[in-house]
């Protein structure tokens, strides 16, 4: 049997984290009811005309860099004419002559090694909106919350050649431009999907085999079967003559674990793409250029690197921090504010961590103030408050802006120096169990953390435990 | 800086007229079409709220062509107007002509709106495009459709150009004073003392039209300005290129008229296709049909480059073209129509008429310069040149 | 250049969801074949083969707004003129997957 290769280029679109949408005013933001985030630009009224938000070709040239492209200084809008009940002019403004970036490259690790996959463009446009089958009434149901979303779609060249190059490929998008603050990437939400270009060819053959596209792939391990389904299609056709292939645009249906070629209309015409004579063409000047290029944030290999090599966190750590720029926001503030390396590290990927993963959230989510979290790491180091309380004073911090110390002040967590207080607790809690004393006085160690445990419930933790401890001992040998 | 001269800040309770592609809340908006019967807007134009704000009252709004498509208003769906004499006429014109209204204020991308002033002598307003917001107007052609205005008397035309024209954030393409400041600095500023005629589109015109054109250029004349026929080979390209553009346009503007979120929609229909296409077939009329089947092909992967991208490169030669006879020239003189009068027959016996037309109107559309109607002629001037151009229709006015 | 016939005029018409008659069919053949004489001459006419595309005839660049939420219009209002809601959405017939 001849080898085959699997020649694969993917469209990724990508709605962009703004506020409002891309030419007109409404909320961007996902969920809300239905029809609630419209106005009459967004349902396709009369009378409006799109001005551009300038947020979007901020977060466009963002996700240009962070992906290595050149920008293009000049970039304008262009419409793109179908119809289609989720597009309520009839036509999309997008970028099809000057779009934002282009000729850009990603890096890749898989099994195989290292390896670039080639950025074609970069281009800014809206989204559609949602379309909902109503089986009782037998009709189609219009929301038009998303339409006019800014989206950025990636395309890449078709350089990637199996399922898991293309998993490397998402993944290094999403943490790029997640780190980048670009966009969210939640798949399972529809703001990052994917059209998957698929063809297959012998190996060593240096012509393309026929291409086919499967749209909106929303979820990664959807994405890997219908690769796998597809490429063998395609095999089995050229091999065994079972169909012709033919250059069409195919769903992919997870559940029946096939693709299906769709009778959409929206593949059918003609586009007719011209500019969009009511946008201004976009002229990026130095200032705004060179403004963009100062907000990248560090890449997250590069701070991996720093992490370990200039402040002596383990890869582990490093790793877990780098997952996501809100760990390694949080990480280098608390830092900063307590200048204590391990200690900052640990509370995030142990304290923090633990926090999220009850409250159900993502690394991404975590948004309590790094500088806050340097205080009550400094409060801790310096023994002012008891690793219980501080944790108590964590959850606070995820829950409202508060000042660590002042909290704790407020809730009694300040550790007491008052060994008049401690010695009166130690003594009335001895008193009380004469049995643990005996225990302890008999050379069972473990009666002494009995009575420690007790003394220190009593004292609520505000106690230091080195000093709660000698004084212990020596008012038993007394 | 001021664009235009306020001769006349005294708007108080004076009445206008709004064609039917200008958009209001309390009255309903139809781009004289069936697709948009009863249609009430959200909002209104910001031409509207400025002609509020200045003082006037709406008086109502006069009927157009589908879209302001045709000759004059004829291809409305709610029918075609004439005048006393049985002759077509626009709306807008007949309304001022008729009533108190001091005078109209209109959106037009294929000159019926100038067509309309022209043959009911009155004055008619095409200020440079991006001077007047297009903001809350049914879009016909974006690129160049403009908010003109139209009265009886020179002076009442500049008072409502005045209140309308200025800086909306809400049009992309509006100019900033900024802008205006800097575009202007290339507009003439001094009075006119030399004027050109388009001679071919001048012996093109039939001979009352030619005569109209004498009589302001003796009027002119007696004044002093010089008045010199120039070749107008390059500026007679416009119609083609403007047409093939404006129905590009057209066709996707009007797409959004499909019978799902608002206006018409077909009662035959059993699925979505049946309910574009018949809603869309039912409602839209023959000439509006037509435009946007043409737009459409301009458009196609097959003819974008040798029909749409071509007319974009012509505009540019047209605006060249422009700026060398402004040189030497304040203004260019050409007729408006080929006709001082068309019948309802004309229209009947060639529907498609208007696009014939489009040679005279299509020169200042295309490019976007402003361009005054006074005396049933057609004075297109440098960008920004209103005033002189206002001073020479003054001229023309007194004859 | 902007060829014409029957069945590319059939195809237009699906495109941008007309339906012409038979005699508006003529008509708009008619139509088309005089406007591209006119392009066929405008081609010849006017050379630009080293003129750049104009798309907006003032040169200004960069008209941009702030990244702010504005809500003007309630649902109630915006499908006030709808021929056919349901539970706030717009309605249409059923789309074959």
């Amino acid at each position: 049997m001849a080898k085959y290769e699997t020649v694969i280029g993917l469209e990724v679109h990508i709605e962009l984290a703004t506020n409002s949408k891309i030419f007109c005013s409404c909320s961007a933001k996902f969920g809300g009811e239905q029809n609630d985030h419209v106005c009459p630009a967004c349902c396709g009224m009369p009378g409006m005309l799109p001005v551009v938000n300038k947020r979007v070709v901020d977060l466009g040239m963002t996700a240009g860099m962070m992906l290595n492209c050149d920008i293009n200084r000049v970039t304008t809008f262009d419409k793109k004419s179908y119809y289609y009940p989720d597009l309520p002019a009839a036509y999309q403004t997008t970028q099809w002559f000057a779009p934002v970036a282009v000729n850009g490259k990603v890096r890749i690790e898989t099994s195989k090694g290292e390896k670039f996959i080639r950025i074609k463009q970069i281009h800014m446009e809206e989204d559609a909106g949602k379309l909902v089958h109503d089986d009782w009434t037998d009709t189609t149901l219009v929301d038009f919350n998303r339409t006019s979303v800014p989206l950025i779609e990636i395309v890449s060249q078709p350089d990637l050649n199996s399922a898991e190059e293309v998993v490397a490929y998402l993944e290094q998008l999403r943490s790029l431009l997640r780190f980048a603050k670009v966009s969210e990437c939640r798949m399972e939400q529809g703001s990052m999907r994917c059209d998957v270009n698929l063809s297959v060819r012998p190996e060593g053959s240096d012509k393309l085999g026929v291409r086919t596209e499967m749209k909106n792939m929303n979820s990664i391990s959807a994405i890997e079967r219908a690769i796998a389904y597809e490429t063998a299609r395609h095999i089995d056709a050229i091999e065994n003559g079972t169909e012709e292939l033919v250059q069409e645009t195919r769903r992919w249906d997870d559940i029946k674990g096939m693709s299906f070629a769709m009778r959409n209309k929206e593949t059918a015409g003609d586009y007719r793409y011209f500019p969009d004579p009511n946008v201004m063409p976009v002229c990026i000047d130095d200032e705004w250029f060179e403004r963009i290029k100062k907000s990248l944030p560090e890449l997250p290999s590069v701070k991996k690197d720093r992490y370990i090599d200039e402040l002596g966190l383990s890869e582990y750590d490093a790793d877990i921090l780098t997952q996501s720029r809100a760990l390694c926001d949080c990480f280098e503030e608390a830092y900063a504010v307590s200048g204590l390396v391990k200690e900052s590290a640990n509370w995030i990927i142990s304290n923090c961590m633990n926090v999220l993963n009850r409250k159900q959230l993502t690394a991404d989510m975590l948004n309590i103030d790094g500088k806050a979290l340097g205080k009550l790491i400094l409060l801790v180091a310096d023994g002012k408050v008891g690793h219980a309380n501080a944790k108590k004073i964590l959850e606070a911090m995820f829950d409202e802006d508060i000042d660590p110390e002042a909290y704790a002040n407020e809730n009694g967590y300040i550790v007491s120096n008052d060994t008049g207080k401690i010695e009166g607790v130690i003594r009335a809690v001895v008193a009380a169990d004469p049995k643990s004393v005996a225990d302890y006085k008999g050379g069972k160690e473990k009666a002494l953390m009995a009575l420690f445990g007790k003394c220190m419930k009593e004292l609520k933790g505000n106690c230091d435990p080195q000093v709660l401890r000698e004084l212990l001992i020596k008012i038993i040998n007394e | 800086m001021k664009l235009y001269l306020d001769e006349n800040k005294n708007a108080a309770a004076r009445k206008v007229v709004l064609n039917d592609m200008m958009l209001t809340t309390e009255l309903s908006t139809t781009a004289g079409s069936k697709m948009l019967e009863g249609y009430k807007s959200l909002f209104e134009a910001e031409a509207v709220t400025r002609l509020k704000a200045a003082g006037f009252e709406i008086a109502g709004k006069s009927n157009v062509g589908e879209l302001s498509l045709g000759l004059l208003g004829e291809t409305s769906y709610f029918g075609a107007v004439t005048d006393d004499k049985g002759n077509l006429a626009l709306a807008a014109n007949e309304i001022v002509k008729t009533t108190d209204a001091v005078g109209a204020v209109g959106l037009d991308a294929n000159g019926s709106f100038l067509r309309g002033a022209a043959l009911s002598d009155q004055v008619a307003i095409k200020p440079t495009y991006g001077t007047v917001s297009r903001f809350g107007t049914v879009s016909v052609a974006c690129s160049g459709e403009t908010v003109c205005v139209s009265a009886k008397s020179v002076a009442d035309a500049q008072s409502l150009l005045c209140a309308i024209a200025g800086h909306d954030d809400k049009d992309g393409t509006s100019l900033s004073d900024s802008e205006c400041q800097r575009l202007c600095a290339d507009a003439p500023r001094e009075s006119i003392k030399k004027i050109a005629v388009a001679k071919s589109l001048a012996l093109s015109a039939d001979e009352a039209t030619r005569a109209k054109i004498h009589a302001v250029v003796d009027a002119l004349k007696a004044k002093g300005i010089e008045v010199e026929p120039i070749d107008d080979s390059v500026l007679i390209a416009a119609k083609t290129a403007w047409n093939a553009l404006m129905c590009a346009e057209l066709c996707n503007n009007v797409s959004k008229y499909d019978g799902v979120k608002y206006g018409y929609r077909t009662k035959n229909y059993t699925n979505i296709d049946e309910l574009y296409t018949n809603s869309r077939t039912e409602a839209f009329g023959e000439l509006l049909k037509t435009a946007i089947l043409f737009g459409s092909e301009a458009l196609s992967t097959e003819n974008y480059m040798p029909v749409y991208d071509k007319s974009l490169r012509v505009r540019r030669v047209i605006c060249e073209r422009f700026a060398e006879i402004f040189k030497d020239y304040g203004a260019v003189l050409m007729p408006v129509c080929s006709k001082t009068a068309y019948t309802e027959k004309d229209v009947a016996d060639n529907k498609y008429i208007s696009f014939d037309e489009a040679s005279y109107i299509a020169p200042a559309y295309i490019s976007g310069l402003p361009a005054v109607v006074v005396g049933g002629v057609l004075l297109v001037g440098a960008a920004f040149s209103e005033n002189a151009l206002l001073e020479l229709a003054k001229i023309a006015e007194e004859g | 250049m902007l060829y014409m016939n029957s069945d590319i005029l059939r195809r237009l018409q699906k495109l941008n969801q007309l339906k012409l008659t038979d005699s508006e069919e003529r008509d708009v053949l008619a139509f088309f074949e005089k406007q591209s004489a006119e392009l066929e001459s405008l081609s010849s006419a006017i050379d630009t083969e080293n003129v750049e595309r104009m798309v907006h005839v003032m040169p200004i660049l960069t008209v941009v707004r702030e990244d702010v939420v504005v809500k003007n219009f309630t649902r109630e209002e915006l499908q006030a003129g709808a021929p056919e809601t349901m539970d706030g959405y717009w309605q249409v017939p059923r789309l074959v997957e």
